[in-house]
């Protein structure tokens, strides 16, 4: 009897055992399993607009493969051949044109690692918003990839050839890592770019690239900040503008503001070495106000003149004068955004936080709203430390 | 499948009733016997003479003399050349015997108990009726002295053989602390642990395994310190053991664990004493088996694989150190292999874009797949560590260097392994052997999950560390869980877990096995400059 029982347990459970390791191997199986050698990594994609109109496809596709075989460090013919591809397909959606590359790439493409979305200026101008949607959607890419608009043609961006990096994209993202020593330019992500398209008020922005060439020699250059307006892109802000956004929207970690010297000619430039801004809505008259407060402190970088800056009326005097400096930077942004009607430092969504009654009354006509409203800028900074040396190079005794 | 397991268990059930069967056998021939063994000596020298030769006579070792006590009483003694001491015997055993003037007169009886008690010149005399003892004491080195007349003979202790000196082992070598090791006699190891804990309190109890070998095995712990139900449960367990040899401590060992179906050993060995002696403060107990240098001690805890005996003799601050990167590399012994399958084949999302280049560009014309690889290096690593081991040290060197050069380098030049997996392969191989205990352990382990990594990316790892997770915590040994200070938690025993806190702090035994005696040492031990009131007392 007992041995009966035992056996027709042991037999259940051999039976369970069995039945939940092929479950256990059938939840995920294989099916997505690929060696390394079966990738096409894409590391930089440009979607630019079709020119021909006599071909049905709007959108040209350009995705920046990495030749995993040209990027081995022992290669040694690494001087004649790129170790990337671009390949270019063009289609009607970017599912389909994406999964076009099918017929023409010998490997799957591989997205997580792409670095950088490259939007060429006229298909920015036409609205990107369709575009976006697959590579927040997809699972395979990632938020955290770069946005950035084309001076000209995205494709062509992807062709300039790096001469520190291996590949374009790779090099633009680490232009983009280093931006935050100047701050010239907005350098932003797709997950930001996103919060900025989705919010009803606020315009996004992108980094602008260009080809700089210099003889024969071309190389990238990022600078300047693309405006959309809703998802199409409507104007752009110089290197102060675009000091002057980061300053109100609390990004700039780092640059250097040139101001003249106090006593002789020349200048001194200042890095930047902290900085903090607040904006706070109120409402007067029923005008809108905002008020940004700005405080920033800098070091000493260098000086062109030989002005003794060791006391401190030279030093309050420098700070009067960066005051200056960052007040006009901000009412630069100020004017060009209003010229432009885009509310590029996010007024809209602070007001909304801060008033919300008065909000919904506005909310509907922001777009007039905005080019009347009144900013008050006040700037403190604080130099601090002036390097290693107390004087200028050369300077003479007193 | 389901039918074959099934007829494997029908058959083992069978196994199973022939045993019962042949064991109740078993005992009917043993009574039968132990009435056989328990013959008498008789009155005759002749006789008795007759009957142990014809059991151990034609032995080439055996020597049996025969002579005179003091010139009128025949006597006997039979003992191993080789395993006895022929000075002992001859200045302690024949000389006095023959030279002996003081017997009584005949009408007088002769008591053999006058010879134990005023010729012998012997430390240790036992007194034995029955020739199944004195057979057995002449095997394990003793000389047996029939006397003509008596039915009772001496067992004269005279064992002495060669046996190799102590010496530093060759498993566990330090930098810091004593250098000896236990060699193959038990004696000398008892004796080692002797000179190490001397306390009244350090019982040694002593018995005999395997029918045929009669191999001695000893039980050593402190009394009060170890729990009476552990010695107990070792005892039960160790005589449930009826096999005719035990031929090292791993014959005991596979005989009386907890887990045989687990990987993870739950008995510990060492060959250090003074590692073997702490277990024994600590409130474990040692087995020690004649003819191996290995001790067993138990109960074991998981831990305890990553505790050196130089931890506690080094200062608290890298001996903390060293344990936790005991604890990292023994799980990058196991997991990095799949780590590396799993991110290759599943999540290269997960790697670092510069180093997916690099991957990438290492793996390309690569021909197999990553699991392949890494099984393929896994077994080509077991191949030369093997090889390694068992040549003899001249040949072993040669075989090393050409696999290193043929697996190392010239696998990687040709494409056939990229070089990422070479260095993930010698990492791990290099790993494993930081937690000796765990290393055979470990090697199965590792190729486990390598085949899951291989089905299912870090899924599968994660399902393959959550079963290992749970059958560690359904271990025990001797009653200890195996998991045991971490899993059932207890603080003040963690004191001497991932990191080892100064000695003056640890005030317990380990909770799970001290606890008769929990207090190890006094509170305030804490060295420090003398305070200011001793001072001024001074």
């Amino acid at each position: 009897m007992k041995r009966q029982r035992i056996r027709s347990s042991i037999r259940e459970y051999s039976r369970l055992v069995i039945i939940c390791s092929i479950l256990i191997l059938g939840t995920t199986g294989c099916w997505n399993r690929r060696e390394l050698p079966d990738l096409a990594i894409v590391v930089g994609v440009g979607l630019d607009k079709v020119e021909d109109e006599e071909v049905t496809d709007k959108l040209e596709l350009t995705a920046q493969i990495v030749k995993t075989s040209e990027m081995k460090s022992g290669n040694k013919g690494g001087g004649n051949s790129e170790a990337y591809w671009n390949a270019k397909n063009t289609g009607n959606s970017i599912f389909a044109t994406i999964r076009g590359f099918t017929h023409q790439a010998s490997r799957k493409l591989y997205w997580p690692h792409n670095q950088v979305i490259i939007f060429g200026r006229d298909l920015a101008k036409k609205g990107i918003q369709e575009y976006l949607d697959f590579f927040v959607r997809d699972q395979e890419t990632r938020l955290g990839v770069w946005i950035l608009v084309a001076d000209d043609k995205a494709s062509e961006i992807l062709e300039v050839r790096p001469s520190l990096e291996k590949t374009p994209a790779i090099s633009l993202d680490h232009l983009l890592e280093a931006q935050v020593a100047t701050s010239q330019t907005s350098a932003i992500k797709l997950n930001e770019f996103v919060n900025r398209l989705l919010s009803k008020t606020t315009a996004p922005i992108a980094a602008m690239v260009k080809i700089s060439s210099q003889g024969s020699e071309k190389s990238l250059l990022v600078t300047g900040t693309a405006v959309f307006k809703a998802d199409k892109l409507i104007g752009e802000l110089n290197i102060t503008e675009t000091l002057g956004l980061l300053w109100i929207i609390n990004e700039v970690k780092s640059g250097i503001i040139d101001v003249e010297c106090p006593e002789s000619n020349g200048k001194v430039s200042l890095e930047i070495i902290r900085a903090k801004s607040k904006v706070t809505p109120e409402i007067i008259e029923n005008k809108v106000h905002f008020k940004v407060e700005i405080e920033e402190e800098s070091n000493i970088g260098s000086q062109s003149c030989s002005d003794n800056l060791e006391h401190l009326d030279a030093i309050e005097k420098l700070e009067e004068a960066q005051i200056a400096a960052i007040e006009s930077e901000v009412r630069a942004a100020l004017s060009k955004a209003k010229r432009l009607n885009a509310d590029v430092f996010g007024f809209g969504d602070i007001l909304h936080q801060k008033l919300p009654s008065e909000w919904k009354e506005m909310e509907s006509m922001w777009d007039e709203v905005f080019p009347t409203i009144e900013v008050e800028v006040s700037v403190d900074t604080n130099v601090r430390r002036s390097g290693s040396s107390r004087k200028a190079v050369g300077q003479k005794e007193e | 499948m389901i039918s074959f397991i099934i007829n494997k268990l029908r058959y083992l059930k069978l196994l199973n009733a022939n045993y019962v069967e042949e064991q109740r056998k078993q005992r009917a021939f043993q009574s039968k016997k132990s009435e056989n063994s328990l013959q008498k000596l008789s009155q005759s020298l002749k006789q008795n003479l007759e009957a142990i030769k014809n059991q151990i006579g034609n032995n080439y070792d055996v020597i049996i003399r025969e002579f005179c006590l003091a010139d009128q009483i025949e006597v006997a003694l039979i003992y191993l050349s080789g395993m006895t001491d022929h000075i002992t015997i001859n200045e302690n055993i024949i000389k006095p015997l023959m030279l002996y003037s003081g017997l009584p007169h005949y009408n007088k009886p002769f008591e053999i108990t006058q010879i134990k008690s005023s010729i012998l010149s012997v430390g240790e005399v036992k007194q034995y009726r029955s020739f199944d003892e004195i057979i057995e004491g002449c095997l394990s080195g003793n000389s047996i002295l029939l006397v003509n007349g008596c039915d009772e003979a001496l067992s004269i202790v005279t064992a002495d053989w060669k046996s190799r000196g102590i010496e530093e082992p060759k498993t566990e070598s330090v930098v810091r602390g004593p250098r000896q090791g236990f060699n193959e006699s038990l004696v000398a190891n008892t004796t080692l642990i002797r000179r190490i804990i001397k306390s009244p309190d350090l019982k040694v109890e002593a018995m005999k395994l395997g029918k045929k070998t009669n191999t001695n095995v000893c039980i050593a712990y402190l009394h009060g310190v170890a729990n009476p139900l552990l010695i107990e449960e070792i005892k039960r367990r160790i005589n449930r053991i009826k096999t005719d040899s035990i031929l090292e401590s791993g014959y005991v060992e596979q005989f009386i664990e907890d887990a045989p179906f687990s990987i993870f050993s739950t008995i510990a060995n060492s060959e250090k004493p003074d590692s073997t002696a702490a277990k024994i403060l600590e409130g474990r107990a040692a087995i020690l088996v004649d003819g191996t240098p290995f001790a067993l001690t138990v109960p074991m805890v998981f831990i305890e694989s990553f505790q050196s005996s130089e931890d506690y003799y080094s200062r608290p601050y890298f001996a903390s150190l060293i344990r936790i990167i005991r604890f990292l590399a023994f799980f990058l012994s196991i997991i990095a292999p799949a780590s590396y399958v799993a991110l290759t084949t599943f999540h290269q999302e997960l790697i670092p874009t510069p180093l997916l280049f690099s991957m990438a560009s290492a793996q390309e014309g690569v021909p197999f797949p990553a699991v392949m690889e890494a099984s393929m290096m896994g077994v080509i690593f077991e191949i030369l560590r093997e090889a390694g081991v068992r040549l003899p040290r001249p040949v072993g060197q040669a075989v090393s260097i050409v696999g290193a050069l043929v697996i190392g380098e010239s696998a990687v030049t040709a494409g056939l392994i990229g070089a990422p997996m070479v260095i993930v392969v010698a990492l791990t191989a290099v790993a494993s052997f930081v937690v000796p205990a765990q290393t055979d352990s470990g090697g199965i382990m590792r190729i486990i999950f390598v085949i899951l990594a291989g089905f299912m990316g870090i899924y599968g790892i994660v399902i393959g560390l959550l079963g290992l997770f749970i059958h560690l915590a359904s271990l025990r040994s001797f009653g200890t869980p195996y998991l045991s200070p971490i899993a059932p938690l207890s603080i003040s025993d963690l004191k001497d877990s991932v990191i080892r806190v100064p000695l003056w702090s640890m005030l317990t035994r380990p909770r799970t096995i001290g606890w008769q005696d929990p207090e190890r040492q006094e509170f305030r031990l804490k060295p420090s400059p003398p305070s200011e009131e001793i001072k001024e007392a001074e």
